[in-house]
């Protein structure tokens, strides 16, 4: 693509990944490839169960182990915590209890008790099987539906096991409506405990450097600058001299996002030891401390008028957040009760939220934590098409928002604008040709396949422009040679951050893009940054890069229209190079520019300064930006077996504007396939006892490429958002619209056998249980019959 | 998810491995493509102070067609099996069922040796050598000895063998004139362990009735099983009588036989994958979907 004035433009095309050649040929950096002189290793010692009264701690037997250097309990650690918020939620919320070990009580089992350092993590294994840990077993709060009800509690301190709670107008206000209404319905909604899974698990090294009094902390972390502000305030370390270092890192998805106790633990522990000390947690540590996430049930209650319009929509909601959740949980919880009427046109609602502890692993953040409003709304929403006979995707047309009815306000307040979520169902239907599958559905229903169409809308808030999250800066610097370095806070975990960086550098400086480099992840030498979260990257990248560009920009046109003897309206930037509008002959490299600006300043034009560097931050004006999207999905249920094929899935996104249509595109498709895991394989689950019972791949399904079809997308570009190059977020997206669709889907193909799905995950038992316990419609009895 | 120490020691002949095994008694465990045992011991769920690595033994690997019978060697790995032309033209079951074992990179060091050894339930090698009637080779300082692979496989993760005997190769008689073979395996993901599965084996005897069936369960029980009344079942039927239909819709009569297979299983698992009634519906109808598939194959070709 090439612009009126004849620059290459580089966002809007498929750039290739500079991140993929390291990447696919194993020269990758990870935490675990950090090696220092004399490095230590860390294991933790946990709690085999779920809730215990902890007794005594022997340590004798594994300090006496050749290579063991120390064990801490929570008697040397916890009491050297200074502060331990997060930026992001402050420390004025009521945040709930997160000891770095455990202390006096075990809470879930996989709670770390001590921390073994030793030379090698082969002898910390060996050392902490021989830490001798005299629990007292106590009765587990293993079920959070049930918790209220529960003589025990988790922490002292919550009666009733209530982490907290929030709400939007009371109910009652609303029982008029809903009584006048010609069609309500109402359904409870349940979701089991799924988790990020990320490829690489956490992991961090730490070292104290007496002599400089500094701290370094290589992390895999989602937000560098967070370990670090946490860090500082967490061992009353001058911000200043901590360093945070992030290479690559294999997905966060949320887990990331914040330190989590474990790292609080090294951190602690880091001062106390001798030289650099490392923790990478393995796959069962992952799968039994590292959170959960998903773990939720509502009430979702739906009033349409007699056309099938939405009256109202309001969600009573209650998730479990384990024994520590981290951040505080209450907050999310509210967001999906805010966000649950979703991109439709309902002016009454409201919810309830509550946050219940159990005696399982924490809550943490994961990829759409709110996520569960789309659930369960467009699963009843399903259900209710259903029940008053009309065809889902009619249901839903008739209830989209379209863009010209923007700004649109939900009933709870939340300021929807700038997007198409009409748009996104019809080109999703228009791609996959509705009409044409319900009629091969029909073919197939009378040869005994059953084939099934599930849809799912959101509308989704991203890029947040407040508090933590309301700047993002940039650093670019045209070096000596007239290469190109961009410097941001970055926080990749495969998100595709350093492409995007270098592909908008190149388009706002006109450079070649093979001139530019970008480094991320070093607090040491990138502008502070929130990291990735909230579907953030994009946009506010392209703010900060485009601010700081334009003062570049400005100084490199005054340059090369001093040195080229032209107005400085006359110049254009392309291919590293400035040349003159309308004289091909005329130009100078940004290499000759910057030898100038660096090695000749007599030779700059006055009041031009020397150098050619500069730092911008930007601040949006837009508090959010919302994307939204329409997920179509078509499966095959085999009713001997109860398995689930997916046929097509089809995803029409509005995230704007694209600065790259590929990372979109894998942006959805790698939350996709998590959405798709959690409606059919995934599920950290629990026995009646709170034991764990999903703590390896081979119990803890994650689905394969063999599981998912080709992902097929039809983009909606015409609503961009208030913000930079009109992108809105797309991070998140992909994980909040799949589950619905592939439960609708099911549903659809099993509607001849009276199935109504409102409980996750489908596995191929829990399908052939519904089909066994269906009401067989007319039309599945005679199928049946005709069979036999 | 490190192991606990040991001793390492990779003998170069079957009698030295034998050797070391009655040395060093319960502290030493045979290793081979280690697709089990590694991941027991990196968890810890157990500790050998010695492993023996029989993977440079070379008498132990190869495949070899020897008097109407089809020889592997222990050390034979599931990749090298899967790419055998003999093993395909001779011992197809054996063919077909080897894709189904977990994924290619479990294949390239996972041996059938190692399969039959360990065991377990849910695997698809144990349950074919029981659906063709293998005979397991075994060495230990008494000597060789061949075991039926009927009388081999005695409970939870374990066979025969005698705690100083390792198992050299496995035996599996070549295919016959008119038969026919078919595997059907239901798993939660391609490659993960069974849910259900079935290794059925025909043979057509004259007027084309059925005179042999072998039929290997596995996913059902705490055992690679042999459905003993199913096959009884079916062996006497005309082939006809059971062909009128295709695999994905099987004729009742193999219906029959598939209901017949699980109707007495005692100890079928129950876990996250599936109950235990679900699993016998499932394994009901894979043996179904087998058998018609294998009688179709004995008819036809």
């Amino acid at each position: 693509m090439v612009t009126a004035n004849g620059a290459a433009r580089y966002a809007g095309r498929r750039v290739r990944r500079v991140e993929d050649a390291r990447l696919l040929t194993g020269a990758g950096t990870f935490v675990d490839d950090i090696t220092r002189p004399g490095l230590l290793q860390a294991c933790f010692v946990r709690s085999p169960h779920a809730r215990a009264r902890i007794v005594a701690i022997d340590a004798s037997a594994a300090l006496e182990l050749p290579g063991v250097h120390a064990v801490f309990t929570a008697a040397d650690l916890n009491g050297e915590v200074r502060e331990a918020w997060y930026t992001g939620t402050g420390k004025l919320v009521p945040d709930t209890p997160r000891p770095p070990l455990a202390e006096g009580e075990a809470r879930f089992a996989g709670d770390p008790v001590a921390l073994v350092v030793a030379d090698s993590r082969y002898v910390a294994e060996d050392a902490a099987e021989l830490v001798d840990v005299d629990y007292e077993p106590l009765p587990a709060v293993a079920d959070y539906a049930t918790a209220g009800q529960s003589g025990a509690l988790v922490h002292e301190a919550y009666p009733g096991n209530l982490a907290g709670q929030l709400g939007g107008a009371p109910w009652e206000t609303l029982a008029a409506v809903y009584e006048g209404a010609p069609h309500v319905v109402s359904e409870t909604i349940w979701q089991q405990a799924y988790a990020a899974v990320p490829m690489e698990t956490r992991g961090l090294v730490v070292e104290w450097s007496r002599g400089r009094g500094e701290l370094t902390i290589w992390a895999a972390t989602q937000a560098p600058h967070e370990v670090r502000m946490f860090a500082a305030r967490l061992l009353g370390v001058p911000e200043h001299l901590v360093r945070v270092i992030t290479g690559d890192v294999g997905g966060g998805f949320g887990q990331k996002v914040v330190p989590l106790r474990e790292d609080i633990c090294l951190l602690l522990a880091a001062r106390k030891v001798p030289a650099a000390l490392k923790w990478v947690e393995d796959r069962q540590e992952n799968l039994q401390s590292a959170g959960q996430a998903r773990h939720e049930h509502g009430t979702a209650k739906l009033a349409f008028d007699a056309d099938g319009q939405l009256i109202a929509a309001a969600l009573d909601h209650v998730q479990d957040v384990g024994a520590y959740p981290t951040p505080w949980p209450v907050g999310t919880g509210a967001a999906t009760g805010m966000i649950f009427p979703g991109p439709y046109r309902v002016t009454k609602g409201t919810f309830s939220h509550a946050s219940v502890f159990s005696s399982t692993s924490g809550r943490v953040a994961y990829r759409g934590p709110w996520s569960f409003e789309t659930l369960a709304r467009e699963v009843t929403l399903d259900i209710a098409a259903r029940r008053i006979g009309i065809d889902p995707a009619e249901l839903r047309r008739r209830n989209l928002l379209r863009p010209d009815e923007m700004p649109f306000a939900n009933p709870n307040g939340m300021p929807y604008d700038h997007m198409d979520p009409l748009g996104t169902l019809e080109q999703a239907l228009a791609l996959l040709d509705y009409d044409a599958f319900r009629a091969e559905q029909a073919r197939a229903r009378e040869q005994g396949r059953w084939l099934g169409v599930g849809i799912s809308c959101y509308a989704e808030p991203t890029s947040a422009g407040f508090g933590y999250y309301a700047t993002e800066g940039a650093t670019i610097r045209i070096e000596p040679s007239g290469k190109v370095n961009v410097y941001v806070a970055g926080g990749s975990t495969g998100n595709s951050l350093e492409t995007t960086v270098v592909q908008l550098t190149a388009d706002a400086l006109g450079a070649d893009i093979a001139d530019v480099h970008t480094i991320q992840g070093d607090t040491a030498v990138t502008p502070f940054g929130a990291g990735t979260g909230g579907s953030r990257s994009g946009s506010m990248t392209a703010g900060a890069v485009g601010v700081t560009a334009a003062e570049l920009r400005t100084k490199l046109i005054a340059m090369a229209a001093h040195q080229l003897e032209a107005a400085a309206a006359d110049i254009e930037l392309a291919g590293s190079r400035a040349g003159v509008r309308g004289d091909p002959a005329a130009g100078v490299s940004f290499a000759e520019l910057a030898d100038i600006a660096y090695f000749q300043p007599f030779k700059l034009p006055p009041g031009v300064t020397p150098g050619l560097e500069a730092s911008g931050r930007y601040s949006p004006s837009a508090p959010i930006l919302w994307a939204c999207a329409t997920h179509v999905c078509t499966c095959e249920v085999d009713i001997t077996t109860g398995a689930v094929r997916l046929l097509r899935y089809i995803v029409g996104e509005d995230c704007g504007h694209m600065i790259n249509p590929a990372v979109v595109e894998g942006q959805i498709a790698g939350g996709v396939v998590q959405g798709i895991g959690g409606a059919l394989l995934e599920e950290l689950a629990y026995d009646a006892d709170g034991n764990p019972v999903a703590t390896t791949f081979m119990d803890y399904l994650l689905p394969t490429a063999a599981d998912v079809p080709e992902i097929e997308y039809a983009h909606v570009e015409t609503t961009p958002g208030p913000g930079p190059g009109g992108y809105k977020g797309v991070g998140e997206g992909g994980a909040i619209g799949a589950p619905p669709a592939v439960v609708n889907a099911v549903a659809d193909a099993l509607s001849p056998f009276g199935v109504t799905i409102t409980r996750l995950p489908l596995t191929p038992a829990a399908i052939v249980a519904l089909i066994e316990k269906g009401q067989l419609t007319g039309e599945a009895q005679l199928i049946q019959e005709a069979q036999r | 998810m490190k192991p606990a120490p040991f001793e390492y020691h990779a003998p170069s002949s079957a009698g030295e491995a034998v050797g070391l095994l009655a040395n060093l008694g319960d502290a030493a465990k045979v290793i081979a493509g280690g697709q089990s045992l590694v991941p027991v011991l990196a968890m810890r769920l157990a500790v050998f102070d010695h492993l023996i690595d029989i993977r440079r033994i070379n008498a132990l690997r190869g495949i070899a067609e020897r008097d109407g019978r089809v020889w592997i060697g222990a050390g034979t790995t599931e990749a090298e099996i899967g790419r055998s032309e003999l093993i395909a033209a001779r011992v197809p079951l054996l063919a077909r069922a080897t894709p189904l074992i977990g994924h290619f990179q479990i294949r390239n060091r996972g041996t059938i040796g190692g399969s039959l050894a360990h065991a377990d339930a849910a695997a698809e090698y144990p349950a074919v050598a029981l659906a063709l009637d293998a005979t397991i080779e075994a060495l230990s300082p008494r000597g060789r000895r061949t075991i039926p692979a009927t009388g081999f496989f005695t409970g939870i993760w374990s066979t025969a063998l005698e705690p100083d005997e390792v198992l050299t190769g496995v035996t599996f008689p070549a295919r016959g004139h008119r038969s026919g073979f078919a595997i059907e395996e239901f798993s939660r993901r391609a490659g993960d362990f069974a849910v259900a599965g079935a290794a059925v084996a025909v043979e057509l005897g004259p007027g084309g009735r059925i005179s042999r069936c072998g039929i290997g369960l596995f996913g059902l029980g705490t055992t690679p099983l042999r459905s003993v009344s199913a096959e009884t079942l079916a062996v006497g039927v005309s082939a006809q009588t059971l062909a009128a239909g295709t695999a994905a819709q099987s004729p009742e009569f193999a219906r029959e036989i598939g209901q017949a297979a699980v109707a007495d299983l005692e100890s079928v698992p129950s876990d996250r994958h599936g109950p235990a009634a679900y699993r016998k519906r499932v394994g009901a109808a894979l043996v179904a979907r087998a058998v018609t598939q294998a009688i179709e194959e004995a008819r036809n070709g």
